[in-house]
Order: structure tokens, then C-alpha cells, then sequence
């Protein structure tokens, strides 16, 4: 089932890419342009894409009338969800380091993940501390990375940067 | 003369020594945690490796990655895990060694076979590419289109699985080399208007989401693992080496030989070469019986071939630019960024610096005895590393990884995208060798064909009208062709079997 939705995605994709890529300037010197190779991709897309859903038509129809197997059914949400987290937290750091700061916003998402997977609270925070301290001055003071310092905490962290 | 000892120059000096030392410490832990692959490890220290001179980046990454690929057979000996995929191949086989009280000895013998399999990927990456560089000299764009081409085509003929995927997962790769100006027209492509984007996708953070990302995300999905510690072994490491040794040491020469042509294969790095060479190994064996029942021989071969497959990437990645495995795909990047431009030129220019490069895959190769031999000896401190502490820190190290290359947000947008799309795709079978490759090389394929069409006005034809380009493009389409063939000729013999079959 999931191999003929990534199909449909692949198909409807390449059809996408094929449109957009018939936008582009041609050159006045050859018949190709800009547009060639987004479009032989997009065509490869689409193709590949329609082949796998049908693939996955023909699984899916013989499946119909053999008996449903209740362990291929069951999807698992909540894994699903837990692999998510770190996502959200990148997202978090991209919004918030410029206010918090990137050494606060690395502290708090490796804080989190240590707690998600059971370790303790005071040893998490401990191995978080000392990792994003290690990192900040790694960082920005040797390679001389501008990590955003943020605005909450500027004089007491001063020392680091 | 004086540019080989300039070259030995550039590698003996304390800060490259240190260096190395440093970067196989990291690679050893990154391979002996199972989850984190060597490609893994190498996409996380380009972003340090960023700020270093030429000679010591590559010396990181050369060992880094031979360590971790040895290391990968720690966990797999001791606790059935595989640390890196490359050690999948023999891991049911270390594992019933370890169960006999021989772990030690087990993993004696692997770093042998690896540091021997590293220095024959070495001698043939000394000696053939150079002369390959004298021949890839005469090459125009013609040939360089055929070669991306092959590369390309290689990647999905020897993916494991399914071609389809392998494909789709290529398109993934070639449509992100086009996102930024047109090469040939200055014409901007999927953009969307981010002028970040204008220079193209950069590589480092698609890799970094592509390989680390998307790990972290699998650990994260996954249950709880509730690991035991085992009975650690207390059997000597090398005692029963030399007689191993001296018994298989055709399988090593087999193992490494293979790895090194598997490796130089675009698209097929050290796992494929593991499987085919332990495949292969147990198929000449006179004791085929005593495989899977923990037998020494299983692990010759297979654990010469990853470590030699590692070296013998780097031959069409200096020589032509066309990467052998995801670690060379990197190190193409991180040339380019040193201004040691792959392809043949390379050898005629580089002078001391190429002298350099040939030896620091020795010192990091020799290097792996008495680290690996140490490892050994401590191979409680990489198990007993817990996953749930080490995971949070390589995901900072992700963040700050992908925003130190540009020091622009949009790589962190980059990775998370990717890692996303990666997750997506490994988690329903889809090879991501072929993304990389089609990364690696859209740009040469297409500049290559575009510039080639300039010369010949439009005309197709030239393609086949150079001798080399005309064997290039035959080989091309014969691996085309060759799925349809395979299946032709077994359809052709099956009925054959059956009629032999009937009139016995």
C-alpha cells in the first residue's frame, strides 16, 4: 500500500517538475535548453513512478481476495510520531536560536531526547551541559562559526564567545 | 624525488599525525555503534575538516572511515548488531565464534584481514591510477558524459532490491543537481526565489540529512532496545593469527581483490563488497559445511573486501571525479572545496600533494593495528556507550554540522528537508547510493552533454564517433540491456533444464 502511494507521489511529481521545467528559456543556438534535463528527469519520474503504483495494483487486488493479515494492517503511529520529534526540534532551534541563543536551544533539544529515551534527569542534563558548552567553543571559537548568540543571555555567557 | 619527500613531509608532522590519531578514535566509535554508518561519520567531520588544510582533511577522512568500517565488526562479534552495514555480511558468523570464547580472536583476525585489505586497496589506488589519470587525460566531455552515464547505470544495475526504487531514488538525486543557475544559460532553476538556492543545493547538509538525520530518526521510531552485556571474551587476540593466516591467505588475496574492483564501482561501496566477497568465499570453500556455525574462514574474505573497498573507491573519484561508493562522494566535495580538483589533471599538477595523499592511506592504514588492537581490548566502552546519550549529541552535532558549511539557515532547512524525504524512502527499501550518485554527478552529466552538443552542433551521432566514447557508450547500453539479457538466457534454459529433466 505504501509502495503505491510513494508511486502516485513519484508520478504526480515528475508531471510537476515536467511542467515547470517547460518555463525555462530555451537556448538560440540548440534545440535543448535549460528545460532538457529537468524534463527527461520528470519524464523518468513519472514513468518509474506510474510503474511502481501499477506494480503495487496488481499485489494489492490478489491481496483482496486472500484474508486480510492483521499484522501488515496495523501501522505504528506512535513510532511514527517519536521520529518526528527531532524535526520539530530542528525546527524549534531555527526559530528560537536567534533569541535563545544556540547553546541554550542545543541544551534544551538534547535534554529532551535523553529524557524520551528513559535516561536521568540530573545525569541528561549534566551530558547536555557539557556537550553544548564543548560544542559553543569548538564552534565558535575555534572554527569561528557565527552561532547565534542570542538575546536572553549575552553577559553571563559572554566568557564562552 | 623531492616532491615524495615534500609529500612525506606534508603527512609526518604532529599536527597531521594527530589528526589521524583523532579521526580514528571518531571513526572508531561512530562504526562500533550499530546505527551510525562510516558514511555517517564522515559527513559529520567534513564540517571540521572545513577549516583544516588539504592534506590533514583528507587524512581525517581516509582514516575515519577505514577505523569505523573495522570497528563495525566490534558490536556484530559481541552482540549479533552489525556496527556499520558493511559488517552485516559475516556478523551470524563472528557472533558463533564469539559464543565459543573466541571473540577476541575473532576480531584479532578482522583487523588483520582489514588492515591488509586497506593497504591492497592502497598498492592498486598507487599504481593504477596514475596510469588510468594518462588515459583519462585524452578524455573530452564525450567521454565524461559516458562515464557520469555508466556511474549512474552502475548504481542501479548493483543495487540490492529492487531496480525501480533504485531508480526513483536516483531521479531524487539528479533533480536536486539542477536546483540552482543554469550552467550553460544562467537561467535559474527551482529556486523558489531563495537566493541561497542560486548556487545550488549545497552538498554537505543533503548529505549530514540524508545519512545522520535520518538515523536519528529510525533510533527515535524504534522501541526501546534493552541490550545485555555479554560475557567479554578472554582469549588471546593474536595468538592464532598467524596460523589463520597462513591458512587462508588466498581468501585474503581473493577478499581484497574483489573489494578493491567493487569499491572503484560506482554506486557499490564496502557493505556490497562484504556480501559478495563472503558469498563468493563460501562458494570456493573446501568447508562450505562449517559456514554459519562459526567458522574463521567466513570472515576472511568479507573482512578484507569492506576495508579494501574503501581504498579502491577513491580510484575513479581522483582519477575521473566520479565517486566509488557515498564516503568518495564526499571527499569529491571536499577536494573541490581544497582546490585539488579531482580527475587527471590531479596527478600531472598535484606533485607533493598527490605523493601526500597516497601516504597518508598507508599511515592510516598501518595506524589501524595498535588502535584496533586497543579497541579490542576495550570493547566494553563501545557497547556499553548508551545510544540514548550518544544520539542527542550527534544530533547537535548535525544542526552545527549543516550551518558551519555556509553559516546560512537554509542548509539546516536543506537537511531537515532531506532527512525528511530520506526517512520516507529507506524506511519502504529505497537505496540511497543512487540519490548521492545522481547528486554527485547531474552536474557533469548534464554539463558534459550540453557542451558536448555545442561541439557538434546537435548532432547525436558524435557520441559514437571518439573510440573511446564509442566502447563507453557500448559498455553503457550492454548494462542496459543486461537485466533483460540474464532473464532471456535463464528463460531460454529453464525450458532446456525441464526437457534434460524428463528424459532422465
Amino acid at each position: 500500500m505504501r509502495d503505491f502511494l510513494l508511486g502516485l507521489v513519484f508520478a504526480i511529481g515528475g508531471g510537476v517538475v515536467i511542467a515547470v521545467a517547460q518555463t525555462y528559456p530555451t537556448m538560440p543556438s540548440l534545440q535543448y535548453g535549460p528545460s532538457l534535463f529537468p524534463s527527461l528527469i520528470g519524464a523518468g519520474m513519472l514513468i518509474g513512478g506510474a510503474l511502481l503504483a501499477l506494480s503495487q495494483v496488481r499485489v494489492l487486488a490478489a491481496r483482496r481476495h486472500a484474508p486480510e493479515d492483521p499484522g501488515l494492517s496495523r501501522y505504528d503511529y506512535r513510532g511514527l510520531a517519536l521520529s518526528l520529534v527531532p524535526c520539530a526540534l530542528i525546527v524549534f532551534y531555527i526559530l528560537a536560536a536567534e533569541t535563545l541563543g544556540a547553546g541554550l536551544c542545543m541544551l534544551l533539544s538534547m535534554w529532551l531526547l535523553m529524557l524520551m529515551r528513559g535516561a536521568k534527569w540530573w545525569l541528561a542534563l549534566g551530558v547536555a551541559l557539557v556537550v553544548s558548552l564543548i560544542v559553543t567553543l569548538l564552534f565558535s571559537r575555534y572554527l569561528l562559526i557565527p552561532l547565534p548568540e542570542g538575546v536572553l543571555l549575552p553577559q553571563s555567557l559572554a566568557w564562552i564567545g | 624525488m623531492e616532491t615524495f619527500v615534500q609529500g612525506l613531509a606534508m603527512v609526518f608532522n604532529a599536527q597531521t599525525l594527530l589528526v589521524i590519531v583523532a579521526a580514528a578514535v571518531f571513526g572508531l566509535f561512530v562504526g562500533a555503534i550499530p546505527g551510525l554508518t562510516a558514511t555517517m561519520a564522515v559527513a559529520l567531520l567534513v564540517p571540521i575538516t572545513f577549516y583544516m588544510d588539504a592534506t590533514p582533511a583528507i587524512a581525517a577522512i581516509v582514516a575515519t572511515s577505514a577505523m569505523a568500517i573495522f570497528a563495525g565488526d566490534i558490536p556484530g562479534t559481541y552482540l549479533n548488531i552489525p556496527g556499520t552495514p558493511a559488517s552485516a555480511a559475516y556478523v551470524g558468523e563472528s557472533y558463533q565464534l564469539a559464543r565459543q570464547g573466541r571473540a577476541r580472536e575473532t576480531l584479532g583476525t578482522n583487523l588483520l584481514c582489514s588492515v591488509f585489505g586497506g593497504l591492497f586497496g592502497t598498492l592498486v589506488l598507487v599504481f593504477v591510477s596514475p596510469s588510468l589519470a594518462e588515459v583519462a587525460l585524452n578524455f573530452s566531455s564525450f567521454e565524461y558524459f559516458w562515464l557520469a552515464l555508466l556511474g549512474l547505470s552502475c548504481s542501479i544495475f548493483i543495487a540490492i532490491g529492487s531496480r525501480l526504487k533504485a531508480f526513483l531514488s536516483l531521479t531524487v538525486g539528479l533533480l536536486l543537481s539542477t536546483v540552482g543557475l543554469d550552467m550553460m544559460s544562467g537561467a535559474p532553476r527551482f529556486t523558489f526565489g531563495v537566493p541561497d538556492l542560486m548556487a545550488g543545493v549545497n552538498f554537505i547538509p543533503v548529505m549530514i540529512g540524508m545519512f545522520a538525520l535520518n538515523e536519528i530518526m529510525l533510533f527515535y521510531g524504534s522501541r526501546n532496545e534493552a541490550r545485555s552485556v555479554p560475557a567479554m571474551a578472554k582469549d588471546s587476540v593474536f595468538r592464532q593469527a598467524p596460523a589463520t593466516l597462513r591458512r587462508y591467505w588466498r581468501n585474503m588475496l581473493r577478499g581484497s581483490a574483489l573489494g578493491t574492483l567493487i569499491g572503484a564501482l560506482p554506486g557499490a561501496g564496502a557493505d556490497i563488497a562484504a556480501w559478495i566477497a563472503y558469498a563468493l568465499g563460501k562458494s570456493r570453500s573446501k568447508e562450505k559445511e562449517k559456514y554459519g556455525s562459526g567458522h574463521i574462514e567466513g570472515i576472511v574474505d568479507a573482512s578484507s573486501a569492506n576495508n579494501s573497498g574503501i581504498s579502491g573507491a577513491w580510484v575513479p573519484a581522483l582519477v575521473f571525479g566520479i565517486p566509488g561508493d557515498t564516503i568518495t562522494a564526499i571527499v569529491i566535495g571536499v577536494l573541490y572545496m581544497k582546490g585539488m580538483n579531482p580527475g587527471p589533471t590531479i596527478f600531472m599538477n598535484g606533485g607533493s600533494q598527490v605523493y601526500a595523499l597516497f601516504t597518508v592511506f598507508f599511515v592510516a592504514n598501518l595506524m589501524m593495528l595498535p588502535l584496533g588492537y586497543l579497541a579490542i581490548r576495550a570493547s566494553k566502552v563501545f557497547i556499553l556507550t548508551p545510544r540514548k546519550m550518544l544520539m542527542p549529541v550527534i544530533f547537535t552535532f548535525c544542526i552545527v554540522g549543516a550551518f558551519a558549511i555556509n553559516n546560512s539557515v537554509t542548509d539546516i532547512w536543506i537537511m531537515l528537508i532531506i532527512g525528511l524525504v530520506a526517512f520516507v524512502l529507506a524506511r519502504n527499501d529505497f537505496p540511497m547510493a543512487p540519490a548521492i550518485l545522481g547528486l554527485v554527478l547531474g552536474g557533469t552529466l548534464e554539463n558534459s552533454f550540453m557542451s558536448s552538443m555545442l561541439k557538434s552542433g546537435g548532432d547525436l551521432l558524435a557520441f559514437f564517433e571518439r573510440p573511446i566514447s564509442a566502447a563507453l557508450g557500448a559498455l553503457v547500453i550492454l548494462i542496459w540491456l543486461l537485466p533483460t539479457l540474464i532473464k532471456h538466457i535463464r528463460r531460454l534454459r529453464r525450458p532446456a533444464a525441464a526437457t534434460a529433466g524428463d528424459e532422465k
